[in-house]
């Protein structure tokens, strides 16, 4: 209903205020001459996505978007695993529920490919609708590239490229036992042993998505998920270097993690680093940059460092998300006001600004002078680490996360790691088994072999 | 059968219909991601051949008789036993009854969140207080061999007031001549509520026992909050397992097929149930 009354006369109207007025509407301010001019008020947007420090500041802003334009915002952020199975079912349906949704990293193949997103190109490409000076170009190509199809169609403009860190909260009592930051697995187990308890402090956590943190050690150690990803999907679970690996992310966690160790989802990882609770750990970029906001006990004596290399290398996890339009909404361009609001520099530079955001996709803000002292933690210098990581992308090591049947292996791949480190089975037993069970989900699934 | 056909048409749309269309779609490879599949019945059967090749389904379907006999009998006995001591009328034990309710009627999800915070080894006053008196407790939730008990404690936890009202209710319709007989006979305790009230209460019990059972195979709700079916698959019971198959993986035929099954075995178990619960109605007639 909404859609259809926004069509022609709205939408030449939304256009007409996007290009005579952009700066208001990005900015999220409207001046009084423009408070005329909302063609879309009195819509309201379904929108959704995954709690994420990005998606806690949207929250924070919305107000703003509301009264610069009139549209009001039913906002929801579940966790990670319940957003996905929510998002994948709306989805499936082809329904109008939700008009803005996130499109999760892991499930971009799926989700692009079976059409249940909205091209956006129509959209980027209308100057009536996006301003030249919005400049989607300026977003980093790397996020912006699994969110296409293969015809090179845009579905999502993202908002965070997020890669994977290391973190000590408490780097003083490294330094004490006269360590750095781990460089190699090899100096990351050393430091574990050497700090563990120290202060009664664990030392060492990932959180329990196995399928996303496990992966850097499994690739480090020279194995993969598949046998050569997207082209060969033949899953390579059970290898040797993938038990090696298993046992060697095991060993970290049984020996010197919390105890309950792989009951820590990401929400309670990141707390037990704001709160010192637990001393290293690898985790996403965004969630280890609050270590500065106020309230964390570690602002002082926190330091980061790239991802340790195992002896193939280094294999940090990286992965963006973005915002796409879900094909049965009925309120599009409504919905493209808000994405292009909450993407705007202008909002990007303000989160950067005010909350200390610092995994942005927009290459300008990246370079902007100014922005390494805003994101620095205890002086150490976030972008730095964060485009360092983000460098590491060119080894297209990446590939087996968007390739539509990952969701069955990295459900396999948590499981697996999950009866090893609880002492249920051997590596080598476990491994075999969510390899034949990887087998026949991604045969269920269509594939061949 | 005219003045019926209006029961027999709503029935028909509120039941038989979802019924028959979860059994369609169970002879489908239905995946969301392709559509095509959605009507193709080329293979009816495979499904149901590859559930009996599944390791996990078998799996799951025995985490799941686990499940369910352990929380059965635990709220048989715990039901029975709160519901003996309760079988007067003081107001202690008035504001006692009332007082067990209370976990019947909290949503699941709040259950779950309780004893999630009981589970969790960091805040749960629980733990605390046993390492505090020197009896630490392993995490229970990540502890392959402690899940699933964990699971079971708190669903007994929380159903065990279910019996308990049941057979205080038949408790209360036992007429006063037997136990003032056996009483004047001397009968000791035991001999009193093995030959006295047992038979009374034996059909109340099946009663119960057939609710939990059927309600056990629907267990979920603690499932997803407390262990997400982990550590590994370790509570992966067979309606959890299709929820994976359907809502992770879209593979919503074969999902239909996992649950064209559970409503089979709830069907012949509940038929079981009955007809040793008319066995029982007839002992003490």
């Amino acid at each position: 209903m909404d859609g259809k009354a926004a069509t022609r006369r709205g939408v030449l109207q939304a256009g007409a205020a996007a290009a005579t007025a952009p700066a208001w509407l990005l900015a999220g301010k409207a001046p009084a001459y423009a408070q005329a001019a909302k063609p879309f008020a009195g819509t309201t947007l379904n929108i959704s996505c995954w709690a994420s420090p990005y998606a806690r500041f949207i929250g924070e802003y919305l107000p703003e978007f509301t009264e610069a334009t009139g549209i009001r915002v039913t906002y929801d952020t579940p966790g990670f695993p319940i957003y996905n199975q929510r998002a994948d079912l709306e989805l499936s349906t082809k329904g109008s529920a939700y008009d803005v949704l996130n499109i999760t990293f892991i499930f971009t193949s799926r989700w692009i490919g079976a059409g249940w997103f909205t091209p956006l190109d129509e959209f980027l490409n209308d100057r009536n609708r996006t301003p030249a000076d919005w400049d989607f170009a300026d977003f980093l190509e790397g996020s912006v590239r699994p969110m296409k199809d293969r015809q090179g169609r845009i579905y999502g403009a993202p908002w965070v490229a997020d890669v994977l860190c290391g973190g000590s909260g408490r780097f003083d009592v490294l330094r004490q036992q006269g360590l750095g930051m781990p460089d190699t697995f090899a100096e990351l187990e050393r430091a574990m042993a050497a700090i563990h308890m120290k202060d009664d402090i664990p030392a060492f956590i990932v959180e329990n998505h196995y399928g996303w943190v496990f992966i850097p050690f499994l690739q480090g150690f020279g194995g993969n998920v598949f046998r050569n990803p997207p082209d060969d999907l033949f899953p390579t679970l059970d290898s040797a270097e993938a038990v090696e690996a298993a046992e060697f992310l095991a060993k970290l966690l049984r020996q010197y993690g919390p105890p309950q160790a792989i009951g820590y989802n990401v929400d309670q990882t990141t707390l037990a680093f704001r709160t010192g609770r637990v001393n290293y750990q690898v985790n996403n970029h965004a969630f280890l940059v609050p270590a500065s906001e106020p309230g964390s006990r570690v602002r002082g004596t926190a330091n980061f460092s790239l991802i340790p290399a195992g002896p193939k290398g280094r294999f940090p996890g990286i992965a963006s998300h973005a915002w796409g339009i879900p094909v049965g909404s009925r309120r599009k361009p409504a919905a493209w006001e808000f994405i292009k609001w909450s993407l705007s520099k202008e909002l990007m530079n303000r989160m950067v600004n005010e909350k200390g955001y610092a995994a942005v996709t927009r290459a300008s803000i990246l370079n902007a002078p100014g922005f390494r002292e805003r994101t620095m933690v205890n002086g150490f210098d976030m972008t730095q680490l964060y485009i360092d990581t983000l460098a590491l992308a060119a080894q297209g090591h990446m590939r087996y996360r968007t390739v539509h049947v990952y969701p069955q292996a990295n459900a396999q791949i948590t499981q697996a790691l999950e009866r090893i480190i609880s002492g249920q089975m051997g590596a080598r037993e476990s491994l075999r088994q969510a390899q034949q069970n990887t087998i026949q989900d991604l045969r269920r699934a269509g594939i061949r072999f | 059968m005219l003045g019926l056909a209006p029961a027999l048409i709503v029935l028909a749309a509120i039941t038989i219909a979802p019924a028959g269309y979860l059994f369609l779609t169970s002879l489908t490879p239905l995946n969301l991601t392709m559509p095509g599949t959605a009507w193709d019945f080329s293979g009816p059967h495979y499904n149901y051949l590859d559930l009996w090749e599944d390791e996990r389904f078998l799996r799951s379907a025995w985490f799941q008789a686990h499940l369910s006999v352990a929380t059965v009998a635990l709220q048989l006995l715990g039901g029975l036993g709160a519901a003996l001591l309760l079988n007067r009328d003081t107001p202690i034990r008035r504001f006692g009854r009332s007082a067990l309710l209370v976990p019947m009627v909290l949503p699941p999800i709040a259950v779950g969140i309780l004893w999630r915070v009981m589970y969790t080894v960091d805040i749960s006053p629980f733990h605390r207080f046993m390492a505090w008196i020197g009896l630490p407790v392993p995490p229970l939730t990540t502890d392959p061999d402690f899940a699933l008990w964990a699971i079971v404690l708190v669903d007994s936890w929380e159903w065990f007031p279910f019996t308990m009202l049941l057979v205080l209710a038949a408790l209360q319709m036992i007429p006063e001549s037997p136990i003032e007989a056996a009483r004047i006979d001397g009968a000791n305790g035991w001999q009193m509520f093995r030959y006295v009230l047992f038979p009374y209460i034996a059909p109340t019990l099946v009663v119960c026992a057939l609710f939990r059972l059927i309600d056990s195979i629907k267990a979920f709700p603690l499932i997803y909050v407390l262990t997400s079916g982990g550590p590994g698959d370790a509570t992966t019971v067979t309606n959890y397992y299709a929820f994976v198959q359907a809502f992770n993986f879209s593979l919503w035929g074969y999902a239909s097929a996992i649950a064209t099954l559970m409503v089979a075995t709830i069907f012949v178990i509940s038929w079981i149930i009955d007809r040793l619960g008319g066995n029982s109605d007839g002992r003490h007639d």
